[in-house]
């Protein structure tokens, strides 16, 4: 139980009046952000980035958690009050819990996303607590090959299952990937596709990536068609949120489902918490229509309860991944491991020797965030929701504002403020042809990655690629990779005769 | 491809029918630049004596697959053009060609004062400084989201311009240029 040990003197660390502040503070903001239209728990981290410059290390990344886990809350917020999902992992709960909110059962569809977050998010939590020295004696194991056996899975899951066009997700992953090469390349230490500018030795930042493609790409995608959009902005919401008895046993084990699938995904790079969330809804969807009075398409309260779990549960894992074993599953968490590399700390196995202190203090605060989370946004959902009623022009306006803010802070040049105008414009056209940006960001993310652990294998077998196969890890990893495609090919197969019916 | 002419899109000319439903091959148009980006930055790197797998092992496999993507993208969009009759039609309220339909539809407009604010943020703000070149973003946003309050808009962005350089300058402790409001202090 030395876990415990640790993670009380964690509590310990967090516990300070400063420390809890921060929490909520970041919870506050995470919601906020989150709840905004088109602004997910990754535009959260990247936004308030610059803003935690002026912290403490164990501060900052204990705000970061409340902001992240906020921004998720947002998120599945307004996905059932507006229908407005803030990011993909958001997407399937607005079909149960849209309509739920539409029969005027608003306040128990938000008691049911935030306690089935809540689960989701308690569990993996306290899972990454116990599994943490297993996950940094695995990672011993991992070597080249495997580093990029994993980045080349998560490059084709991402591609393939997130987006219904595969050609269209390989195209945006190669962007991405591509974007990530310009500057100095840090194998052999020569610049490349800088043309010369001494702006881009240091090559492109993925917080101005991440802030043009996800956030100024929306504002000029929300700007070329406002116009255009008819309003939804009604919501019925009234009375308080609590859950009847009945409910409650209705949801539960779906909350308990909804976290088990969850769980796994959290450490496969898969491009974050879309495929469990939506395999989540799928599941209960089956599930449903054997019971004898299906609710599915009349507000179900389980269609929401499995994917809020889903998605929570996949974000806390993904956060143990982070700290044990380096290695980015989602943009957030890519943005994440650039603020400690901020702070000159590597995540990875060797950062629970070296800084126990911040990493217990850190997985302490995301048990802190859970409960703050649950008790500001439990009672308190529906006054997020008057965030929307900010006009258009202005909130709008002030996000273009703090995407500028964002990113003049993090780098003090007017240079990357141009360059993230052109990201800006590269992520409205990739809307504007139904191109998806989350294979992008995952290129972006594991890009580095999968360049320098092949060119050290290759390196260090002389040119021989066989390397690439020689460990049994691999072969595991490339195996699902095969199933992966297999079961793609045959969704699309599928859609295909379907439509020519 | 027959009903381009029906959808009331200007005198429908033989060029223009072309064009039409096909703006989609920009992004082939644009994987295709920056793959052959890669591809000639590779060529013109002087590598050295860097071993087997050097610097342009990667960009090169990268740049061919990207190519590769982009002609079978192109392909795509030139055998099938955006369905142009798919979408639901803009809703009766649409000033203009009321026929065009609503997801090819973009408001180039709007989007030039917010595209067009932004880039005259980020070249005057070192001269302007934050407060004045902030609340001038924010007010070229509002303005392309068709806000009809202009002297309430510049008071708003002004306010919340100075609020965030108090915040983060004083409070925060970021730098955040002063330009010449700052001159004289």
């Amino acid at each position: 139980m030395e876990q415990l040990d640790l993670l009380m003197q964690g509590f310990a660390g967090a516990l300070t009046p400063m420390n809890i502040l921060w929490v909520i503070v970041g919870c506050l903001l995470g919601t906020a952000v989150g709840v905004l239209p088109g602004l997910g728990s990754s535009m959260a981290v990247a936004l308030l980035l610059p803003m935690t410059f002026a912290l403490d290390p164990t501060a900052a990344f204990i705000l970061f958690a409340g902001v992240y886990f906020g921004g998720l809350f947002g998120d599945s917020t307004m996905a059932i009050l507006l229908n407005t999902p803030g990011q993909a992992s958001a997407i399937a709960s607005t079909f149960e819990g849209h309509r739920m909110a539409n029969d005027g059962r608003a306040p128990q569809a938000l008691a049911t996303a935030a306690i089935g977050a809540f689960i989701g998010g308690m569990v993996a939590s306290v899972l990454v607590v116990f599994l943490s020295p297993t996950l940094v004696a695995l990672s011993s194991s991992f070597g080249p090959p495997e580093f990029f056996a994993l980045a080349l899975f998560a490059f084709v899951a991402t591609s393939s299952v997130v987006s219904d066009n595969v050609l269209k997700g390989l195209a945006a992953l190669v962007l991405g990937i591509g974007i990530t090469l310009v500057g100095t390349d840090g194998v052999s230490g020569l610049t490349r596709f800088t043309l010369g500018s001494p702006q881009l030795f240091d090559g492109i930042s993925l917080v101005t990536v991440t802030v043009g493609v996800l956030a100024l790409g929306e504002v000029l995608y929300v700007v070329s068609r406002v116009k255009r959009e008819r309003e939804d902005l009604e919501t019925r919401v009234a009375g308080r949120p609590f859950l009847s008895r009945k409910e409650f046993a209705e949801a539960a084990p779906a909350w308990g489902r909804g976290t088990l699938i969850g769980l796994p995904f959290g450490v496969i790079p898969a491009g974050g918490a879309e495929v469990p969330t939506f395999l989540a809804y799928e599941a209960e969807r089956r599930l449903d229509r054997r019971r004898r009075v299906p609710k599915f398409g009349k507000g179900a309260i389980r269609g929401l309860a499995a994917p809020e779990a889903a998605g929570n549960a996949t974000t806390g894992m993904a956060m143990g991944a982070l700290l044990a074993l380096g290695l980015p599953v989602s943009a957030t968490a890519a943005i994440m491991l650039a603020a400690f590399k901020q702070y000159g700390l590597q995540p990875g196995p060797l950062l629970f020797d070296r800084s126990p202190e911040l990493v217990w203090a850190l997985l302490a605060s995301f048990f802190l965030a859970m409960v703050v989370l649950l008790i500001i946004n439990l009672p308190f959902a529906q006054l997020w929701a008057k965030l929307l009623l900010i006009p258009k022009p202005q909130l709008y306006a002030g996000i273009t504002l703090f995407c500028g803010l964002g990113i003049y802070a993090t780098s003090g040049a007017a240079f990357d403020l141009v360059l993230l105008l052109v990201i800006g414009v590269l992520g409205f056209v990739m809307r504007r042809y139904d191109y998806p940006v989350a294979p992008l960001m995952i290129g972006m993310v594991l890009g580095p990655l999968a360049e320098s652990s092949l060119r050290d294998a290759l390196l260090s077998s002389v040119g021989d690629p066989r390397v690439l196969f020689s460990s049994p890890i691999t072969l595991v990893i490339y195996a699902l990779l095969a199933v992966v495609i297999a079961l793609s090919v045959r969704n699309s197969v599928r859609k295909r005769t379907r439509r020519d019916l | 491809m027959t009903g381009v002419d029906s959808t009331g899109n200007g005198p429908a000319g033989k060029q223009q029918s072309f064009w039409h439903g096909r703006s989609a091959l920009l992004m082939p148009a644009i994987l295709a630049a920056f793959s052959l980006f890669l591809l000639i930055g590779s060529a013109l790197l002087d590598a050295g004596s860097t071993d087997f797998p050097g610097p342009r092992f990667f960009p090169v496999i990268l740049g061919s697959v990207g190519l590769l993507l982009a002609v079978l993208l192109a392909l795509g969009v030139l055998r099938t053009p955006e369905p142009v009759a798919e979408a639901d039609t803009a809703p009766g309220t649409a000033s203009e060609t009321p026929q065009r339909t609503y997801r090819t539809h973009s408001d180039f407009v709007a989007l030039a004062w917010v595209a067009g604010g932004f880039l005259a943020f980020a070249l005057l703000l070192p001269w302007a400084g934050w407060i004045l070149a902030g609340a001038l973003l924010f007010w070229c946003t509002a303005h392309g989201f068709g806000s009809r309050r202009p002297v309430f808009d510049i008071l708003i962005a002004l306010f919340l311009s100075s609020v965030v350089y108090l915040i983060f300058s004083t409070g925060l402790g970021l730098i955040l240029p002063s330009g010449i409001l700052g001159g004289g202090f």
